[in-house]
């Protein structure tokens, strides 16, 4: 197994498209709608990485990230979001400390390669 | 009895000593029997000087005008003649050698028989009331001067067959026409009888039912163009206050319309921004699920047929993908990091990518007119290059033909960089012309229509402007203003 990743995201087809890519390179994925679940599925169990939509209902992805922050520094978040590339979003996510920020405006392939990369680095403790 | 007599006499010489008027009685010969103290005191003569001497010596004793004294002589001739009273003026001089400008009133004195016995003459100085009348016309010509001056105000009056009377102020400058030119023309060469808006004579319904009327609305100048004006229309008196036409104020308001337009193109474009990113994230997400499951299904184990199918289900998503970014990069505030910038170098290190842009088989010629010292503005160097870019590349596509592309740059005005891209290509109609910096918006068959609205959202963010120039036929110029540092 390659990581142990929760992916949040209020939209079930993009959910499940990026578990179902998620799986193809071999990681275990855990799928939630929204921020309150995600904090509860992390207070219960342990994930190596979280995948994390901005735009959610309820609280948003940038809360859960500043939640998750308040207990542990250590876990790699990475943000994903249907604004693409967005300047302030972008520094906002690095603010609340996320590891990496992923556009879903990129082609699938570009997307999980970057997902890798992105946690390689974390877990590197760049 | 004779102590009235005496009195009424004393009476008479008190009265005619304290009017104010000069009262002579010559005689027959046309000598002085008589002058009261105003006499004397004009002419600086003593009584008895005066007394007995011919009129014209006491009159003109300080002055050898022959002219004006052989005028005296003939309203005296013809009163003597005609036996009538007649007015006149004349200019004498007084004690201290000033001229005075005198109301002559002369009057034969008739007796018995229908004979003339001699005549009074009475002088009423009129000097100073005629130089305040002067004075008067004065303050008239510096107001005429002061109104002059304010070359965005037209005056003009017309007459009530709406012809042009008076062509005055800035009318000749705002308008082009020369007042000779135009004085009696006809009212409808200074706006468009078709426009029934901004017709004149629905102005002119108002000022007759309302007595005056003020109206945004638009003049024709001598050649053709459309001025926006503020135009107030009053009617216009004679000096006897009848009313004998139309007398019209127009301000001309082209650069406040500019501003306004400007302030509204803005906020249009910034409603479209809004919008354009929200609907950009609710289209990304479908797409991820359109390209990325049409990907997953592309490697499994079909036909060719239906992976084929596949590849155009992606490749099309992928087409949508790059115009929704496109939306969103229009949309999306991105900070310019700003330095500063030399606009020269910045626009002759994307010449080189811009010539890839040239349509096949034309010739195409830049030529680049540079100041030397430009002074640096403060810019993000990469969305100027951009904005560049864009309309070099916009230049070449709209010349099939050929032609040329001037790119000029120099200091303007102390405070900003001008920047002007020219080309001689197909050229922009005035109806498209206002729409070219909105979103979606081409005259090209195949444009997206994003660029110019992307170059003008960075020339916003610059605090500077942009704008352009067109014709049909003769091509366009885009002048772009960036503040220096």
């Amino acid at each position: 197994m390659l990581y142990k990743v929760l992916v949040v995201d209020d939209e079930a087809p993009v959910r499940d498209l990026l578990s179902d890519l998620l799986k193809r390179e071999d990681c275990k994925v855990t799928i939630c709608a929204t921020g309150e679940e995600a904090l509860e599925l992390l207070k219960k169990d342990t994930f190596e990485v979280v995948l994390l939509d901005i735009k959610l209902p309820g609280i948003s992805g940038l809360e859960v990230l500043k939640n998750i922050r308040d207990t542990n520094k250590n876990l790699p978040v990475i943000m994903i979001t249907g604004f693409g590339y967005n300047e302030d979003l972008i520094g906002k996510s690095k603010e609340f400390g996320c590891c990496g920020y992923i556009g879903k405006n990129m082609p699938v392939a570009q997307i999980i390669t970057t997902f890798k990369q992105f946690v390689k680095d974390a877990k590197n403790g760049e | 009895m004779g102590l009235a007599i005496k009195e009424t006499k004393e009476i008479l010489h008190d009265v005619l000593d304290n009017t104010g008027v000069v009262v002579i009685y010559l005689d027959v010969n046309r000598n002085i029997v008589f002058c009261n103290k105003k006499t004397e005191k004009l002419t600086g003569l003593k009584h008895d000087d005066i007394i007995g001497a011919n009129w014209l010596k006491v009159l003109f004793h300080g002055n050898n005008s022959i002219i004006k004294q052989e005028m005296f002589k003939a309203v005296l001739d013809e009163c003597v003649r005609h036996k009538r009273e007649k007015d006149f003026e004349g200019v004498i001089l007084d004690s201290d050698n000033n001229q005075r400008l005198i109301s002559w009133n002369l009057t034969p004195i008739m007796v018995e028989n229908n004979r003339v016995a001699g005549s009074i003459l009475i002088g009423h100085d009129i000097t100073k009331i005629r130089e305040a009348g002067n004075s008067a016309k004065s303050i008239d010509e510096t107001l005429k001067d002061i109104l002059s001056s304010l070359k965005d105000y037209a005056l003009f009056v017309i007459n009530l067959e709406g012809n042009i009377t008076y062509f005055g102020m800035g009318s000749e400058i705002m308008l082009g026409w020369n007042k000779k030119e135009i004085i009696f023309k006809h009212l409808n060469l200074l706006h468009n009888a078709d426009d029934a808006e901004n017709n004149l004579h629905f102005i002119l319904e108002q000022v007759r039912l309302f007595g005056k009327c003020e109206k945004e609305t638009t003049l024709i100048s001598k050649n053709g163009e459309a001025i926006p004006v503020i135009l107030t229309a009053n009617k216009f008196l004679d000096s006897d206050g009848k009313h004998s036409g139309y007398i019209f104020i127009a301000k001309d308001i082209t650069e406040r319309k500019k501003l306004e337009y400007q302030a509204f193109q803005g906020e249009k474009l910034a409603a479209l921004g809004l919008l354009s990113a929200g609907m950009a994230h609710e289209i990304n997400n479908p797409l991820l699920v359109i390209s990325g499951r049409s990907a997953l299904l592309m490697e499994e184990n079909l036909s060719q047929k239906i992976k084929n199918d596949l590849y155009l289900i992606n490749s099309q998503a992928e087409r949508i993908q790059k115009l929704v970014d496109r939306i969103l990069k229009y949309s999306q505030k991105t900070k310019p990091v700003f330095t500063a910038v030399d606009i020269n170098e910045a626009i002759e290190f994307i010449l080189p990518f811009a010539q890839y842009s040239n349509l096949p088989n034309t010739k195409v010629e830049i030529k680049n007119n540079f100041e030397k010292n430009m002074r640096p503005i403060k810019g993000d160097i990469h969305q100027l290059q951009e904005v560049f870019l864009n309309l070099i590349i916009n230049a070449y596509q709209s010349m099939p033909n050929g032609g040329i592309i001037q790119i000029t740059t120099r200091n303007f005005e102390d405070h900003c960089a001008l920047i002007q891209i020219k080309d001689t290509g197909l050229g922009i109609s005035a109806d498209n012309l206002k729409d070219v910096f909105m979103p979606f918006f081409s005259t090209k068959n195949d444009g997206e229509g994003l660029g110019l609205s992307i170059c003008h959202n960075i020339i916003k963010n610059h605090n500077g402007a942009i704008e352009l120039e067109s014709q049909v036929g003769r091509g366009s110029t885009f002048t772009i203003k960036l503040p220096f540092i």
